[in-house]
């Protein structure tokens, strides 16, 4: 691991920014940067699967990412994107519900791992969903929630996933407080992701 | 009637008080803290229930009819008009910005900012009214005119109406009804209150990395707020625990908590407990790292409640002889499971929590709205069957203990202190403690009232 992943996986805020600096001063390629960043944070998502970070942590590295891309970000103007390795994913939190820290953190562990992340936001009615993966043609459908009257929510936006005849393309994720295996088979998804991590790590399987 | 229903009262509150203080009882309550499915059960929509304090207590009733079983039936703690009169943006409410049917649901943000620390700690009340209340109010957007000074009266209208709907459906349900309430006021630990409304969890989770000193100076300084705030709103006669939700205390680590989140929650349950009150608090989401520490508070003064996504057989254990645990019900079964699955869920439940005493059944905190009615029967037909120990122990509810002289809590610091008024009239001709005494009850209110809004 870089020095730059390895300051990153350590929380070191201020050595990351340094040591980004003194790369860009040397005319490194900002995508190189972004490379050892990813390293950075599946490192970090790693320590969490290993509860030796929280999500405190988690928080606290997509910050340091988020500083680390405003300065590189004028200078990827003209550069080749290196396409997104890990291929496109649909996210949001389902209608009626407004909270968003879950999906979030999940949105920065993905970028973080090279997906296309769309994200559709909080509050998000079913027709949005269907539009979303018709227009991406992302092969994962992530759904996010924190109260527990959006199970039925859940169930219309898989039931209209197959009724666009998209379900044998996408694979559906859900996720959040009062999801567990018994709501992932009433709403009839593919997968209940426990935490972040595990929702990434699907993705990575789906696209594998 | 009237007897029986104070009969009827003092066996449930005589209960609830014995399973919270690891005494003996007959059987275990079925005493859920939050309890939004009783008005829906009863026709309400959420609309209804935030705006039309009748009906809301008129669902209420139907409820206790019809589930005669149940223990203790909570508070309101949503009241329409008083978050209307002031514009409220921490708040998205059922008929206003949600579709009537939807619950209300707080609305997070960094409304204070991060260089906006020592405001608060060097004067918290008065970086509340003159900072962040204005952020939080729409109708204080534009300070200084009419229309901003009537929405203020407005509101002390509305307040007082609401302790008024309250006291009401109080003595109904405990006349008419013969039912307790699971707790009365709130309060928060001092870190949600600056990572729930003050600074939001994504920026105080960033300031904990970045300016630990301050976060912990700014905890410590709301140490006193919380306390005062819980005093005014708990019960006079200290029958019911007071209330404390816990929000962040699951997304950090075991230092964290012990260095951020603890000390100065510990110091707020501790003074409340000295003034004779007993605290009930929501363990949100997996508190099975930190909920150890309940260990250190007073014997059966913290009734605490497992939510679904923690472990509480672990609980159960971690915390027996010191805390009772409530919860076990999941939620997920109680909306989307079969009457037969409640019952051999529950039947569990009884069988290997109940042992022993020190257990409460109820959902995971907040009991969902959306269970299905005959879910609801079938937890508590369980309950009537395999929730008993022994029929003849007949539990009186418990006098409230005599308050110590409750080491260093500190005066309330009011807005406008008796003193500078003083100062400001500078004769008085007459009794000065009669006005003395009128005036710090009144800003002894609008203390109360600023700092409830941190929930």
């Amino acid at each position: 691991m870089g020095d730059i992943a390895q300051a990153l996986a350590n929380l070191e805020e201020k050595k990351v920014y340094e040591l980004v600096d003194q790369k860009v001063k040397e005319g490194a390629n900002p995508l190189d940067i972004i490379q050892e960043c990813n390293d950075g944070m599946i490192r970090v998502g790693e320590l969490f699967s290993e509860q030796k970070y929280f999500i405190t942590q988690l928080i606290f590295s997509a910050e340091i990412l988020k500083q680390v891309m405003k300065k590189l970000d004028p200078l990827l103007a003209g550069l080749q994107t290196r396409g997104a390795a890990g291929g496109k994913v649909v996210i949001g939190t389902v209608k009626g519900d407004i909270h968003d820290i879950g999906k979030n953190i999940v949105i920065t562990l993905l970028k973080g791992a090279g997906f296309d992340v769309v994200d559709l936001g909080v509050d998000v009615p079913t027709d949005k969903f269907i539009q979303a993966l018709k227009d991406s043609g992302a092969k994962v459908l992530g759904m996010s929630a924190l109260l527990n009257f959006t199970y039925p929510v859940m169930k219309e936006v898989v039931d209209a996933v197959r009724e666009a005849g998209l379900r044998n393309q996408v694979k559906i994720i859900v996720g959040g407080t009062p999801v567990n295996e018994q709501v992932r088979e009433y709403a009839g998804a593919d997968y209940y992701a426990k935490d972040a991590v595990v929702g990434v790590n699907i993705c990575r399987e789906v696209y594998a | 009637m009237a007897d029986e229903m104070k009969q009827l009262f003092e066996e449930r509150l005589g209960r609830y008080h014995a399973a919270v203080s690891l005494e003996p009882h007959d059987r275990i309550p079925i005493a859920t803290g939050s309890n939004y499915f009783a008005e829906v059960y009863s026709g309400n929509t959420k609309q209804e229930t935030i705006d039309d304090p009748e009906k809301w207590l008129q669902a209420e009733i139907k409820f206790c009819q019809d589930f005669p079983e149940v223990d203790v039936l909570r508070d309101n703690r949503v009241y329409g008009p008083l978050y209307d009169a002031l514009d409220v943006k921490t708040y998205k409410l059922p008929g206003r910005e949600l579709a009537p049917n939807t619950q209300f649901q707080f609305v997070e943000q960094d409304y204070m900012k991060e260089d906006e620390y020592d405001d608060l700690i060097n004067d918290p009340t008065g970086f509340m009214i003159d900072i962040l209340l204005p952020r939080f109010f729409g109708e204080l957007s534009n300070r200084g005119t009419g229309r901003s000074y009537v929405a203020m009266l407005k509101a002390g209208f509305a307040q007082m109406m609401m302790g008024g709907v309250m006291r009401n459906r109080g003595m109904v349900l405990e006349q008419q009804c013969g039912m307790p309430q699971p707790m009365a006021g709130f309060f928060l630990a001092p870190f949600d209150a600056l990572a729930d409304a003050m600074r939001g969890m994504t920026a105080t989770f960033l300031d904990m990395f970045r300016q630990p000193d301050k976060v912990l100076a700014a905890c410590d300084a709301l140490v006193e707020e919380m306390v005062y705030v819980a005093l005014s709103l708990g019960d006079p006669l200290k029958r019911y625990p007071i209330f404390v939700p816990t929000h962040k205390a699951i997304f950090m680590s075991p230092e964290q908590f012990d260095t951020f989140y603890w000390p100065s929650f510990k110091k707020v349950m501790e003074i409340l407990i000295d003034s004779g009150y007993s605290i009930r608090a929501y363990l949100e989401g997996d508190w099975g790292i930190h909920w150890h520490h309940m260990r250190e508070m007073p014997k059966g003064r913290v009734l605490c409640d497992i939510d679904s996504q923690g472990d509480i057989f672990q609980a159960k254990k971690d915390l027996e002889g010191y805390q009772c645990v409530a919860g076990g019900v999941q939620d997920s079964m109680l909306i989307l499971g079969t009457t037969d699955q409640v019952r051999g869920h529950v039947k569990e439940l009884c069988e290997r929590l109940g042992k022993g005493g020190g257990y409460i059944v109820s959902g995971g905190c907040s009991f969902p709205y959306d269970a299905k009615p005959e879910n609801f029967r079938a937890m508590v037909d369980a309950v009537m069957e395999y929730g008993w120990y022994d029929k003849s122990v007949k539990a009186k509810p418990k006098p409230a203990p005599a308050a110590r002289k409750v080491e260093g809590l500190k005066p309330r610091k009011v807005l406008t202190p008796w003193e500078v008024k003083k100062a400001e009239l500078g004769q008085i001709t007459g009794d000065e403690n009669l006005i003395k005494k009128n005036w710090e009850q009144l800003e002894a209110m609008a203390h109360t009232f600023i700092w409830q809004w941190t929930l």
